[in-house]
């Protein structure tokens, strides 16, 4: 089963992210902030990532920098969903960048073109 | 047209002989032979110009009879002609309500004469009524631009190459006083020196109008934003010797303008939890299909938990907008002061030690409840307590700054918050325009918005401020505020 990191730190979202993803057949888990996030990504080693841009702790681009560093993680495909607009431009290597609310059935179709 | 000549005589003859004669000289005449013709025909719509009359008829006292006639015919010129004897009395009587007097019997030298002198009069007089009717024309002219000048309901000045005002409307002296003679930019700005950018003085430079939006403050204190024009005023030889500024007030615009502004700016502060909420929402109602179609009631329930809670937040925010656009209400609560300074003093204090300023707190020794919205109030009172902070690491005067912050109650029930500082102070048009809105004195790192919301929550709250400044010696804000809500 492929696994997914959601990091969001509104824990509504989260949780809809989560059993939307579990719903279709993925493993996810979740992480609220930055820190816990980088964490999780190393214990876990995801096959994809969604990542808020605005985080309690630090700011999305910064934490995918630090990500990009690590050579487990870097490859990692990365999906930006974000509240903020002009958010495709924060992550320029993101597979793709959702603006908040976003068409779940987008994101599932990106997320199955991605890791299949 | 002939001037209209009336020959009054009772000698039929004699008159006939005269109007042969008069008739020639290009005169229409009239001709009566007793008092009644006469006065019927004085009745009638033909008016003689000139009226050579014998009043000497065998029914009437000639001095009644001619004052009867003048009466009727006041415009007429008069020649009075009669027998030498009666001819004195008559003059002394009637004196210079007739042209000329001539004795029986009439020669025809005399009697031309008489007739050219009321030619010349009749002249002079039909200049002098149409003189008359123009200086009349004229005034009435006169005080209908006056009118003008004075009901456009706008700020007029005319002003010289000083700024020198020489003439005003009503409206300005009513708002601005009567003050001619004195400095444009002293009454409307209470500055020293001439504006950076005058209009009037860029109007004096090419000839042409200017427009300008200004920010001046009425004899009673209060701020106004005005849109001013200006335009020139040329001599004969088309020089510019004066230029007239017209200055239009638009404050009750620019209110509901900022109003829409600040409008605008908390739409824009909140779209992001808008948005956060919005995909929640989105959430909730994946997990309430899914949960439906799956039969999962655990699932169902928390999804119903989760919408209602979303719909519940979105509601109130919703409302909060609504709010704002009917300009909010204060939301009045109890408050201990003490916790109130506390937790404003918990904000400045860390910044007031980063900047190596003393931040001195004084509060009353008994305890002290007061009905206010705490966090408008608070917010406001930080706002001030941010500029002083901003005051004193501006200025470079002093190595250390200190700023006091004082409350206590007043013997008429109100709250005052006392927030003095050593720092830059404020000459007088910061003084007096700082609570307008995108007003900055510190140019790009301030936003305008701050004392602007302070001021209005101040004003929302009953109460009001007073300031005291003073360049390089700093500022004196005292804000007193009612201490119960006094709405029922």
């Amino acid at each position: 089963m492929k696994k997914i990191l959601i990091i969001e730190d509104d824990p509504a979202v989260s949780d809809y992210l989560k059993t939307f993803f579990e719903d279709n057949g993925y493993a996810a888990f979740t992480a609220a902030n930055a820190q816990s996030g980088y964490d999780l990504a190393k214990q876990e080693q995801p096959d994809l990532i969604t990542l808020d841009i605005e985080l309690p702790d630090e700011w999305g681009p910064r934490f995918y920098r630090k990500l990009a560093g690590d050579k487990n993680l870097k490859n990692t495909p990365l999906i930006v969903i974000s509240g903020l607009s002009g958010n495709k431009y924060a992550v320029t290597k993101a597979v793709a960048s959702l603006s908040k609310p976003f068409d779940r059935n987008e994101l599932l179709k990106i997320v199955k073109e991605t890791i299949g | 047209m002939p001037d209209i000549l009336f020959i009054i005589d009772h000698d039929r003859e004699l008159a006939q002989a005269l109007a042969v004669y008069l008739r020639r000289q290009q005169f229409e005449i009239l001709l009566a032979d007793s008092g009644k013709t006469t006065m019927e025909m004085a009745h009638s719509a033909s008016r003689p110009a000139i009226v050579l009359v014998d009043p000497h008829f065998p029914e009437t006292d000639p001095l009644a009879f001619l004052q009867r006639l003048k009466d009727r015919l006041p415009q007429s010129q008069f020649i009075i002609y009669g027998p030498s004897d009666t001819l004195e009395k008559i003059m002394e009587t009637f004196n210079t309500s007739a042209l000329t007097y001539i004795r029986k019997p009439v020669s025809s030298v005399e009697l031309d004469f008489a007739l050219k002198k009321a030619g010349e009069w009749i002249a002079i007089e039909a200049k002098h009524q149409k003189i008359t009717n123009e200086i009349k024309e004229l005034q009435s002219a006169k005080i209908l631009l006056q009118q003008l000048f004075d009901e456009v309901p706008c700020y007029i000045t005319v002003q010289d190459r000083n700024f020198r005002v020489t003439a005003t409307n009503r409206l300005f002296k009513r708002d601005f006083g009567n003050d001619i003679g004195g400095y444009c930019y002293q009454i409307y700005k209470h500055r020293d020196t001439p504006c950076t950018h005058c209009p009037v003085a860029a109007t004096f430079q090419d000839g042409r109008r200017h427009q300008t939006e200004e920010i001046v403050t009425a004899k009673s204190g209060t701020p106004y934003h005005v849109l001013t024009w200006t335009a020139p005023i040329r001599n004969e030889a088309g020089d510019i010797t004066q230029v007239m500024e017209m200055a239009t007030n638009i404050t009750q615009i620019r209110q509901l303008q900022d109003h829409l502004t600040s409008l605008g700016l908390m739409l824009g502060s909140m779209s992001h939890g808008i948005k956060g909420m919005l995909t929640a929402l989105d959430g909730g109602i994946y997990l309430l299909e899914t949960g439906i179609a799956r039969q999962d009631p655990a699932r169902t329930a928390k999804a119903f938990d989760q919408v209602r809670k979303m719909v519940t937040q979105i509601r109130k925010m919703v409302l909060d907008i609504l709010y704002f656009t009917k300009s909010r209400e204060l939301q009045y609560q109890k408050v201990v002061l003490h916790d109130l300074v506390e937790s404003i003093s918990a904000v400045i204090q860390p910044s007031a030690n980063r900047h190596n300023i003393l931040f001195t707190i004084t509060t009353p020794p008994e305890p002290v409840t007061m009905e206010i919205d705490p966090d408008r109030l608070r917010e406001a009172l930080i706002n001030f307590l941010e500029n002083a902070v901003d005051a004193c690491t501006s200025d470079q005067h002093r190595k250390s700054h200190h700023i006091l912050f004082d409350a206590r109650v007043t013997g008429d029930d109100h709250v005052c918050f006392e927030i003095s500082d050593d720092g830059l102070g404020m000459d007088r048009e910061t003084k007096e325009k700082m609570f307008t809105l995108f007003f900055s004195s510190k140019g790009s790192s301030g936003t305008g918005l701050g004392l602007f919301i302070a001021n209005h929550v101040i004003g929302q709250h009953g109460g009001a401020i007073q300031v005291e400044s003073e360049i390089n010696k700093g500022s004196r804000f005292i804000i007193c505020i009612p201490r119960t809500n006094g709405k029922p």
